[in-house]
C-alpha cells in the first residue's frame, strides 16, 4: 500500500479529528490545538489542512449541525476514515519501533 | 443565555465579514463564515472585544486567496448518461408527442427541409456526374491536350487546334511523353454496294489513340490497327446501322467500304460505343495515315485543325508526372519548327477538357459542359437548403415557450445543460431523418423535371455506397445546422424563471430571440427576392435576344446544307428550287447566317502600315440580299448580268457599315474603293446595313461579301411563302434527291438555329426560375408558420381588442404589418445585390437590356403580394375568431 506522507501539523490535526470523535470541525479543532499545544494557529491553516487531509482520503466530511450561534450556518464535520486511522497507527508503530531501537543512555547523555 | 439572544451576541466587524463573503471561495463560504463567527464569540468571551476583533481580522485574512486552499468540487449525484436507454426513450417519446401535437409546424419543418434536401441531393448527383467525365480512362491523370494562345489583331484567343506535324515532333523531342495522338474531324458518306450511311461523327486519329484512351475494340487488334492508310473502324452503333443488328454474325472485319463513293477502306475493327461520360464522341474512326495521303494540308505547319493529345510518363513512384516542367519546355515548340510562329503552346489536363473548354473559332468540338452550371446549381441548391434550415430555427425558437416548462422541470430534477442540448439536437436529428426520407420520395418525383433542366438522364444511385455516405453527411450537417442554435437557446432557460412566472418568466429571452428571428426572415427574403429579380432580368434579356432586329429577316428562312458534288453545282439546285410554288426567293451562300466566323485579313486603299483587322467573309450570289432581306445603305447589289461582278481578276465586293467605318470611309465614300483580300483585288460596289452575324454577346464586326459563282457554295437559302412551308420542304427534298441521290438532305430553319445559340442562357434562365419559385415557396412556408404562431400567442390580445370594438381589418393589419415590414427591408437589401449580380451577367452581352426600375417594382409587388397572401390567411383566421371562445378559457 502506498504510504502517504503526513506532515507534522497534518498529523496533529488528524489526531485531533480522531480525538474529537465526530465533533470535529474547524472551531473545535483549532481550539483543541491551541489548548493542548499552546500554539497560536490561524484558522486558515486549520481549514487548509483539513481540506488537504480530505483530499488525501484520511478524513471525510459532512455538512450539518447548524446552530443559532453560527447564524444558522451549517458546520463541516470531519471523521477519520479507515485510511486515516491506519496512517495514524502506522506512525505510532513506527515511533514505537524507533524508540525501542534507541540505546538506553543516549537521551540521558544529550538531555538534561 | 448568550446563545439564545442573538441581539446580545457580539458581532465581528462588518467590513471584515463582507471581505470574507466577497473573497472566500463559494464552496466553503458557509462553513467558514459559521466557524469564524463561533470563534469570534469564543475569543470575545475569553479576551475581550479588541483582541477578538484583531484575531477575527487576522483569521479572515488567513482564509482569503492566496492563502486559502480551494475545496475540490465533488459530484454529489451521479447523473445518468444522456445515452442511457431510458433517457433516449424519454426524449424520443417527448419528440414524437411534440411532432404530433404541432402537426402544422412539423409539416412546415419537415416539408421545407425535405424540399431543400431533395434539391441538394439532385444537385449533388448532377455535380458528381459532371465531375466523373472522362474518368473511365485508365490514363486519366496522365493525359493532356495541347492548346494554343493565338495572338490575332482583335486580341488573344484560346485555340484548341494545333498543326498536323506537331504531334510527331513532340514524341521525338520529349522523352517524358509516352504517347501522342492527333484527333481531327471529318465527315462523309459511307457506302457498300447499295447500302449507304452518313456519319455524323467521323474522327481521324493516330494509332496511339487506342492505347492512350480507354476505348476498347470489340473486334480487331488495337496494337496493329491504323498502321496502314486505307483502314476504317466503326463504332458498335455505326456497325449496327451499316451492317444491321446481326453484324456480329457477318464477319465484317476485312470487308471493304467506300468513303464518299471514292476510296475503298477496309474495316479493321469495331470499337465499343464511347461512354456517355466521354468528351470524345465518334461513330467512325479513320487513320491519320489516310488523311496525310489525301490532304496535304494536314502535313503543314500552317494548318491548324487537329487536337493533339499527349500522355506523359508517370513519375518514378507511379503517380502522375508534374506537368509544369513539361509545360515550360513545350511552350515554344511551335517556334522551333515554324520560325516566326510566336504562338505559345499550353497544356490542358484531360480533367479540365469537359468543364473548362472555352475555345474560339469552333476549334473545340464534342460533348462539353461549363463549370458555370455547377457553380449556379450548387449556389442555388445551398440557398434553398439554407432557407429551409432558417425556417426550422425560426419555428423552433419561436415556439420555445412551449418547451420552457419542460426545460424548467428537467433542470429542476437534475438535468444538466449538456443533456438538454443533446436532447434538442436529437430532436433535430429526428426531424432531419424524417425530412431525408420525404426528400428521397421528392427527389424521385422531381427527377424528370430536374433531368430536363440539367439536360441529363440521371438516376438516383441507390446502389452506390457514396450515395448513402452523402445522405449520412447531409443528415449530420443539416441536423447540426438546424439544431445547434435552438438547442443552446432552449437549454439556457433558468428553471426558477420559467417555473415561477410561466411564459412571462423568459420574456426577455423571447424578446432577444425575436430580433434574431426577424433578421433570419429578412435573410430568407433577401435570397428569394434576389433570385426573383434575377429571373425577371434573365427572361427579359432572353426575350430581347429573340426579338431584337438582326439586320436581316430570319423568319421563314430555310437553309439546305450542300454536300459533296452539289457544292459545285449549287446554282443548278437553286435554279430548280426557285420556280417551286412555295418559294419566294432562293440564294446560295457559304453560310447559313448563324454564328459566322470565317474571317481573314484585308488590305485596302489608304491603309496605314501595321493597321490590320480581321474581316468576316462569305460567298453569295446576286439574290442573297433579297432572300435574307438585308437593305443597302449605299451603292448597288451584285448582279449576275454585270460580268465584272463575277470576274476572278478584279471582282466586286459588298461590305457592311462597320467595315466601311473601320477602313475610314462613310458608306457613300466607300463606293468604288479598291480592296485586296485573299489575293484578289476588287472594288466596293455597295454597303449593306449592319446586321448581326454572331451572337449578341459580341458587337458587330466588319463583313465582306463576294460573288464567285465558280467557287463552292455550302448552303442553299430559301425564303418560303407563309403557310406553304411543309409543302415547300417536300418539294425541295424531291429536287435535292434528284441532284444528289447519295446524301440524305439536311436542312434547318435559320430562326431556330439562331435561338439555339442562346441555349445556355435559356437553360440558366430556367434553372433560376425553378429555384426562385422554390425559394419563395420555402420562405413562405416559414412565414406561414411564424404568423400562425404569433396569431396563436396573441389570441387573448385579439379577443380583448375585438371586445373593445376593433374591426377585423384593423386586426389583420396589426398582425400582417410586422411581417410585411420585414419583406420590405429584404426588398431594400436584395435590390442592390440583384442589380449588381445582373449587371455582371449582362456584361457578357454587348447588346443587352437596361435594368429598369419596374423590374424591382415588379419583384416588390410579387414578394409583398405573396407574403401578404401567406400572412393574411392566418391573420384573417385569427381576426375572425369569436372573442368569447378565446377569452373564456382563463
Amino acid at each position: 500500500m502506498r504510504r502517504t506522507y503526513l506532515g507534522e501539523f497534518e498529523e496533529i490535526v488528524l489526531l485531533m479529528v480522531a480525538i474529537l470523535d465526530g465533533e470535529a470541525y474547524g472551531v473545535t479543532v483549532s481550539q483543541e490545538i491551541e489548548q493542548h499545544t499552546g500554539r497560536q494557529v490561524t484558522f486558515g491553516t486549520v481549514h487548509n489542512t483539513l481540506i488537504r487531509l480530505e483530499e488525501k482520503g484520511f478524513v471525510n466530511s459532512l455538512l450539518g449541525g447548524a446552530t443559532a450561534e453560527r447564524g444558522g450556518r451549517r458546520k463541516r464535520l470531519f471523521k477519520v476514515t479507515a485510511l486515516g486511522s491506519r496512517a495514524l497507527q502506522d506512525i505510532q508503530q513506527l515511533r514505537n519501533e524507533l524508540w525501542q531501537l534507541l540505546p538506553p543512555n543516549t537521551l540521558k547523555l544529550g538531555g538534561s | 443565555m448568550k446563545t439564545s439572544q442573538p441581539a446580545n451576541r457580539p458581532n465581528p466587524p462588518r467590513w471584515a465579514q463582507r471581505l470574507l463573503t466577497w473573497l472566500h471561495p463559494a464552496e466553503t463560504l458557509e462553513e467558514v463564515e459559521g466557524d469564524l463567527d463561533e470563534l469570534y464569540t469564543y475569543w470575545h468571551r475569553r479576551a475581550g472585544k479588541t483582541e477578538a476583533t484583531l484575531r477575527y481580522v487576522l483569521n479572515v485574512v488567513s482564509v482569503v486567496p492566496p492563502f486559502v486552499r480551494r475545496r475540490q468540487r465533488q459530484e454529489e449525484y451521479r447523473h445518468p448518461s444522456t445515452l442511457h436507454p431510458a433517457m433516449i426513450r424519454s426524449y424520443f417519446k417527448i419528440a414524437v408527442r411534440h411532432l404530433i401535437k404541432n402537426r402544422v409546424y412539423s409539416f412546415i419543418n419537415i416539408g421545407g427541409l425535405a424540399l431543400g434536401i431533395a434539391c441538394c441531393l439532385l444537385i449533388a448527383m448532377y455535380v458528381y456526374d459532371e465531375l466523373s467525365y472522362d474518368r473511365f480512362n485508365t490514363n486519366y491523370d496522365h493525359i493532356y491536350r495541347l492548346v494554343e494562345k493565338q495572338k490575332q489583331p482583335e486580341g488573344i484567343f484560346d485555340v484548341a487546334a494545333t498543326p498536323g506535324p506537331l504531334a510527331g515532333t513532340i514524341i521525338k523531342d520529349f522523352p517524358e511523353v509516352e504517347r501522342v495522338t492527333r484527333v481531327g474531324r471529318w465527315s462523309g458518306l459511307l457506302s457498300q454496294e447499295r447500302q449507304s450511311v452518313e456519319s455524323n461523327q467521323m474522327l481521324v486519329v493516330d494509332p496511339g489513340f487506342f492505347s492512350m484512351f480507354s476505348y476498347p475494340l470489340l473486334s480487331g487488334n488495337p496494337k496493329t490497327v491504323f498502321r496502314g492508310p486505307n483502314e476504317i473502324i466503326f463504332s458498335e452503333a455505326m456497325a449496327e446501322r451499316f451492317f444491321g443488328t446481326n453484324w456480329r454474325q457477318k464477319n465484317i472485319l476485312g470487308q471493304s467500304v467506300k468513303l464518299n463513293n471514292e476510296q475503298s477502306l477496309m474495316v479493321v475493327g469495331v470499337a465499343q460505343n464511347p461512354p456517355v461520360q466521354s468528351h470524345i464522341e465518334f461513330d467512325v474512326l479513320l487513320p491519320f495515315k489516310w488523311l496525310e495521303r489525301n490532304d496535304e494540308w494536314s502535313m503543314k505547319w500552317n494548318s491548324n485543325s487537329y487536337h493533339t493529345y499527349v500522355q506523359l510518363r508517370p513519375d518514378p513512384a507511379g503517380g502522375p508526372a508534374d506537368p509544369t516542367a513539361f509545360a515550360g519546355k513545350i511552350r515554344s515548340q511551335l517556334k522551333r519548327y515554324d520560325s516566326g510562329n510566336e504562338t505559345p503552346l499550353l497544356l490542358q489536363p484531360l480533367s479540365d477538357i469537359y468543364l473548362y473548354s472555352k475555345f474560339a473559332f469552333e476549334t473545340d468540338h464534342g460533348r462539353r459542359s461549363d463549370i458555370a452550371y455547377i457553380r449556379i446549381f450548387v449556389t442555388v441548391g445551398l440557398i434553398v437548403l439554407l432557407i429551409a434550415v432558417i425556417n426550422f430555427i425560426n419555428l423552433a425558437t419561436a415556439r420555445a415557450s412551449q418547451r420552457a416548462k419542460e426545460v424548467g422541470v428537467r433542470k429542476s430534477v437534475g438535468a444538466q445543460r449538456v443533456s438538454l442540448v443533446m436532447q434538442f439536437l436529437g430532436e433535430a436529428l429526428l426531424m432531419t431523418g424524417l425530412a431525408v426520407l420525404v426528400s428521397l420520395v421528392l427527389a424521385e418525383v422531381l427527377l424528370p423535371l430536374f433531368n430536363d433542366l440539367a439536360s441529363k438522364s440521371l438516376q438516383i444511385p441507390y446502389q452506390l455506397p457514396v450515395f448513402w455516405l452523402t445522405i449520412a453527411t447531409l443528415i449530420a450537417v443539416v441536423s447540426l445546422l438546424t439544431g445547434l442554435y435552438p438547442a443552446f437557446f432552449l437549454s439556457s432557460f433558468r428553471p426558477i424563471n420559467v417555473l415561477k412566472t410561466g411564459v412571462a418568466g423568459h420574456f426577455s429571452n423571447v424578446q432577444a430571440g425575436r430580433s434574431f428571428r426577424k433578421s433570419l426572415v429578412v435573410g430568407q427574403f433577401v435570397l428569394s427576392i434576389t433570385l426573383a429579380i434575377s429571373t425577371i432580368v434573365i427572361y427579359r434579356q432572353l426575350a430581347y435576344m429573340q426579338t431584337t432586329k438582326l439586320g436581316f429577316d430570319k423568319a421563314q428562312l430555310l437553309y439546305v446544307r450542300l454536300k459533296g458534288d452539289l457544292r459545285g453545282k449549287a446554282l443548278r439546285l437553286k435554279s430548280e428550287v426557285e420556280p417551286l410554288p412555295g418559294v419566294a426567293h432562293a440564294s446560295v451562300a457559304t453560310s447559313n447566317m448563324v454564328d459566322m466566323n470565317n474571317s481573314t485579313t484585308i488590305e485596302w486603299e489608304g491603309q496605314k502600315p501595321k493597321d490590320e483587322f480581321l474581316i468576316t467573309q462569305m460567298n453569295v450570289d446576286a439574290d442573297f440580299v433579297k432572300t435574307v432581306g438585308m437593305s443597302l445603305v449605299a451603292g448597288r447589289n451584285f448582279s449576275a448580268r454585270i460580268t465584272s461582278d463575277t470576274a476572278s481578276k478584279l471582282g466586286t465586293y459588298l461590305i457592311n457599315e462597320t467595315a466601311a467605318k473601320r477602313m475610314g470611309w462613310t458608306p457613300a465614300s466607300a463606293l468604288g474603293k479598291r480592296v485586296k483580300f485573299w489575293g484578289t483585288d476588287g472594288t466596293i460596289i455597295g454597303v449593306v446595313k449592319d446586321f448581326h452575324f454572331r451572337p449578341l454577346h459580341v458587337s458587330i464586326a466588319p463583313f465582306i461579301f463576294r460573288f464567285r459563282p465558280k467557287d463552292f457554295y455550302f448552303t442553299l437559302l430559301v425564303k418560303t411563302k407563309p403557310r406553304l412551308v411543309t409543302q415547300t420542304l417536300t418539294d425541295i427534298a424531291k429536287v435535292y434527291k434528284k441532284l444528289d441521290p447519295d446524301h440524305p438532305i439536311s436542312y434547318g430553319f435559320v430562326d431556330q438555329d439562331l435561338d439555339a445559340q442562346y441555349r445556355s442562357e435559356q437553360r440558366i434562365g430556367r434553372i433560376i426560375l425553378c429555384f426562385s419559385i422554390l425559394t419563395i415557396l420555402v420562405s413562405c412556408l416559414g412565414l406561414f408558420g411564424l404568423t400562425a404562431f404569433t396569431a396563436e400567442q396573441r389570441t387573448k390580445e385579439i379577443g380583448v381588442r375585438k371586445v373593445l370594438g376593433a374591426s377585423v381589418a384593423s386586426i389583420v393589419a396589426l398582425l400582417s404589418k410586422d411581417f410585411l415590414k420585414l419583406v420590405v427591408i429584404a426588398l431594400l437589401i436584395a435590390s442592390p445585390i440583384a442589380w449588381y449580380a445582373m449587371n455582371r451577367w449582362l456584361e457578357s452581352f454587348v447588346y443587352k437590356i437596361d435594368i429598369q426600375w419596374w423590374v424591382f417594382a415588379l419583384a416588390a409587388v410579387l414578394a409583398i403580394g405573396i407574403a401578404l397572401l401567406t400572412v393574411s390567411y392566418q391573420s384573417i383566421k385569427a381576426a375572425l375568431m369569436n372573442p368569447v371562445s378565446s377569452l373564456r378559457s382563463e
